[in-house]
């Protein structure tokens, strides 16, 4: 055992996706090219699977497997609950423990504080947004190593479980990364597509925002603030007010999702200014990385403009291009008439 | 608050229906001239807005849950059922399975629900004996009452298939219009649009086309004077009789009417009469054939129509990204068959369903008259079904003149009231709009436009800029006062009015959409339209002097 079980993001670029995950190798990224993102550490790949063979978990599992191997989302979920329950009763090593709390303890000092609240999310080999389980606003030793274990946990969840039994791939392991990160005090949070994500139309950006953190936008909830950029000028082209019924904020150890009083429901979560520098950051990371991003990004609050906008992970855009033609239509539809994104309004 | 006769179902009580509801929206399109109470409480009251909601649960609409209406001052008012949020993302999984069909393939569906209307009005006509028009007047009254109520059932059924098809139509066809506008910069005015979506053979070009084949005949036949001479259309009919070649000519005719003659003067009122009742209302449009010039264009340039198609669907696909070109040549397929729909659609829904209904209410009227329930036969028109159904068996015991008098009275009024635009917040439309692209066909709010000074305000709707004498016709049997080269000023039009289409210059509605009647004729004719000026009829007066900018959607009264 030769590698790193936990690494500085700025130890770590693009390359290093095998290493720790794609989402902590980007995170790299960003920090080496001096773009602005929370402060924080990778979990290597390794760890995971150091965690699962020392404790012997990955041998209990795969026998598990052996006796009852789930066939539908049924079976899945029952065999999800079994599988989470070993790993959770696993004490993580020593030395990997060791790693987790001199990193957490220099990430403090860096950011000024004794314990400093942080995120805890999956990287995986390859990007499956929203399959594993995140933990935001995690504080303290204890409560960390619980929840990095809690999202080793997750890569057995039973939507994980039914996609890697449909891919046909190894049910009894999937190693993963995991990004651990200052939890930014987000006035508004969201997302930029540097592309249009339904037609790949390449010349507009598109922002999804609200008030808070973005955890509203990324799963989808709640109906958010939409703006199009220009892409190449940073005009915008249009912005049209979600009614962001909801939004998510802080809670003692954790977030909560709280509904939105209408004063903030009927403003708009960013400035003009805020939204066209989101556009110029996303292009420079489009232009970096040589593909379309889809980022996420917060407005951290009490921070002056432009150090207030910070960026907390980017990703190749998936553009619906290996959608049907219908497929497309459909989230057309439900796009300009549901969301209203792109309505120019009295010609029909 | 007030009952609208004697009904409260649509009562509008404008506090707190405006609590409920942002805004109102005037549906003149259907409602000028105001309805008699029959029909419009119900057949238009009754099965109309349950259809829509219908349709919209049916297929899960995540915006809507479709229309709710109000009766004001004889006209009705339609408002959007708005979805939360929440709902919005709920419904939109199903909504997603549920369109799809409509986009792979809208006519397959199209085709196989208008075989079954046509199969039900024809069950319909065998389960009472009626093969010829006047075999009603053989039923006996119990046989009369079930028939009204039967016909109810297929009503219904209309109305439902209408807007289960109407729906998806407008979603295909607005979603077209926006990407085209967002992609290559055009919209619905512009004549490239217009070329992408003319040149189907729906049933208005074939009825179009029977129009002037009979014109023709007449001309061959030695008619030409006579047509063109004879002012009286029944006078007409009588001397046509005194010959054997117009003998045959009028056989033609007849046969064209047993298809063609299930349509009432206006289209959606029982109580205009159809052309099936009443051949010479037939004739103002054969005469519209003839005079304006007699040769035969149509099939021409339905031909020239498809062949200009296929030229700008090359081309507007050429102009599209590769990467985009899958999904916009799949909608641009969709919403040429969802605008094909709304040609089509009228005779089997609309136009026949209701000239059956007009035919049954009409032989009601008429025994209710004979046998002393009302006076005129024509006076069953302001009563409800209600009493109808009450006042058919025993016959002649329940005497109905008083609830035709007040009635009467109620809707005569209802002709002086020059209705609202709207009540409510009329800064939400833009958002209704958007969340319910089918609102559109009946409503439409005017769009001043405060870089131009005009006289009335509307939608750019077909391109082009004409200046002429208008004509204003509120109803269908006054067309053959049009002249060639006029302007017409009308409601809006409906499938009836077509081979006018062929002699005017312009066009200018009080309501209507994208997809109504008026606009896909102007475009396929190529003549400038404005829709949705609201007042045209009220404020243009027949002689006027006017300009119609369909290009920016204005109307200037020059006098």
């Amino acid at each position: 055992m030769s590698e790193k079980l936990v690494l500085w993001f700025e130890e770590v670029g693009k390359d290093d996706g095998e290493l720790v995950g794609r989402k902590c190798a980007n995170l790299g990224e960003m920090a080496r090219i001096g773009l602005r993102v929370p402060p924080g550490f990778a979990l290597s790949v390794e760890a995971y699977k150091d965690f699962m063979s020392m404790t012997g978990a990955f041998d209990e599992i795969r026998k598990y497997l052996a006796k009852s191997k789930p066939k539908d989302l049924k079976q899945c979920k029952q065999a999800s609950v079994d599988i989470r329950r070993i790993i959770q009763s696993k004490t993580v090593p020593e030395k990997i423990e060791k790693a987790i709390f001199s990193h957490y303890n220099e990430l403090s000092r860096r950011c000024h504080t004794d314990e400093v609240a942080v995120s805890t999310r999956s990287a995986g080999l390859l990007s499956h947004p929203g399959q594993y389980e995140t933990y935001l606003n995690v504080v303290g030793e204890p409560a960390l190593v619980d929840k990095i274990r809690l999202v080793w946990a997750s890569t057995f969840n039973p939507r994980s479980l039914a996609f890697r039994s449909r891919k046909k791939m190894p049910l009894e392991s999937d190693p993963i990364g995991v990004a651990v990160q200052e939890m930014v005090k987000a006035r508004a949070a969201g997302v930029i597509f540097t592309a249009e994500p339904n037609t790949g139309d390449s010349s507009r950006m598109i922002i999804e925002g609200n008030w808070g953190l973005g955890e509203s936008v990324v799963g989808g909830e709640s109906t958010p603030d939409i703006y199009i950029l220009d892409k190449k000028s940073l005009k915008i082209l249009e912005k049209k007010l979600g009614p962001k019924s909801r939004y998510v904020t802080f809670k003692k150890g954790g977030v909560i999702e709280k509904k939105a009083p209408p004063d903030k429901s009927g403003q708009f979560c960013l400035s003009d200014e805020e939204a066209r520098e989101i556009g110029k950051l996303g292009k420079v990371l489009e232009k970096h990385f040589s593909e379309a991003q889809d980022v996420e990004w917060a407005v951290e609050e009490g921070k002056p403009f432009p150090e207030s906008i910070i960026l907390l992970q980017t990703r190749a855009e998936i553009i619906a291009q290996n959608k049907t033609p219908i497929d497309q239509i459909v989230d057309l539809m439900l796009n300009r008439f549901s969301r209203g994104v792109g309505y120019d309004g009295g010609k029909m | 608050m007030a009952a609208v006769y004697g009904v409260t179902r649509f009562e509008f009580d404008e506090e707190k229906d405006l609590e409920n509801y942002a805004v109102f929206l005037a549906d003149v399109v259907h409602g000028r001239p105001p309805l008699r109470p029959l029909f419009f409480i119900d057949s238009w009251g009754r099965w109309v807005y349950r259809a829509v909601q219908r349709a919209a649960e049916q297929l899960s609409l995540p915006t809507t849950k479709g229309w709710d209406a109000r009766y004001i001052k004889g006209y009705p008012y339609l408002a959007v059922i708005e979805t939360t949020e929440q709902e919005v993302k709920k419904r939109e999984p199903l909504f997603r399975k549920r369109i799809r069909p409509y986009i792979e393939d809208f006519n397959a569906i199209w085709d196989e629900r208008k075989a079954d209307m046509m199969n039900t009005y024809k069950e319909l006509k065998q389960r009472y004996g009626l093969k010829k028009y006047d075999d009603i007047k053989k039923l006996s009254n119990i046989e009369l009452l079930d028939l009204f109520d039967d016909y109810m059932q297929v009503n219904r059924k209309q109305w439902d298939i209408h807007m289960e098809m109407m729906v998806p139509a407008y979603y295909l066809f607005g979603l077209f219009e926006q990407m085209c506008n967002e992609l290559l910069g055009f919209g619905y005015t512009d004549p490239i649009f217009a070329r992408l979506m003319a040149g189907f053979d729906s049933m208005v070009f074939r009825f179009n086309k029977e129009i002037w084949r009979l014109g023709n005949w007449a001309v061959e036949l030695g008619f030409d004077k006579l047509f063109r001479t004879t002012k009286d259309d029944e006078v007409l009919l009588t001397k046509l009789e005194e010959s054997e070649a117009g003998k045959k000519w009028l056989k033609g005719y007849y046969e064209f009417l047993e298809v063609h003659g299930w349509r009432t003067e206006r289209m959606l009122d029982w109580a205009t009469p159809s052309w099936i009742e009443k051949p010479s209302l037939g004739i103002p449009l054969i005469k519209v054939a003839i005079t304006s010039g007699g040769t035969y264009t149509i099939e021409e340039r339905r031909e020239k129509a498809v062949r200009e198609r296929r030229e700008v669907e090359k081309e507007v696909l050429g102009r599209v990204s590769a990467e985009q070109r899958g999904w916009f040549e799949a909608l641009m397929k969709a919403a040429q068959k969802a605008g094909y729909w709304s040609e089509d659609h009228n005779y089997y829904l609309d136009l026949y369903c209701n000239g059956v209904g007009r035919w049954i209410t009409r032989e009601i009227g008429r025994r209710f008259a004979e046998a002393g329930v009302i006076d005129d036969p024509e006076d069953v028109y302001f009563l409800v079904a209600d009493e109808v159904e009450k006042a058919l068996i025993p016959m002649g015991k329940n005497k109905l003149h008083h609830q035709v008098d007040v009635r009467k009275k109620e809707w005569q009024g209802y002709l002086k009231v020059a209705p609202k635009s709207y009540y409510g917040n009329v800064e939400m439309v833009q958002e209704i709009l958007r969340k319910d692209p089918v609102i559109s066909v009946a409503t439409s709010v005017p769009i001043v436009r405060k870089d131009v000074k005009a006289d009335l305000y509307g939608a750019a709707s077909s391109p082009g800029v004409v200046e002429g004498i208008a004509r204003v016709i509120v109803t269908e049997n006054k067309l053959a006062e049009l002249k060639s080269g006029e302007i017409l000023v009308a409601p809006g039009t409906s499938a009836p009015w077509t081979p006018a289409f062929e002699i005017i210059k312009g066009v200018v509605t009080d309501g209507g959409g994208a997809l109504s009647h008026a606009v896909i004729l102007a475009r396929e004719y190529g003549i400038p339209a404005v829709i949705g000026c609201l007042d045209a009829t009220k404020k243009i007066k027949t002689g006027d002097r006017v300009k119609v900018d369909g290009d920016l959607g204005v109307v200037y009264i020059l006098r």
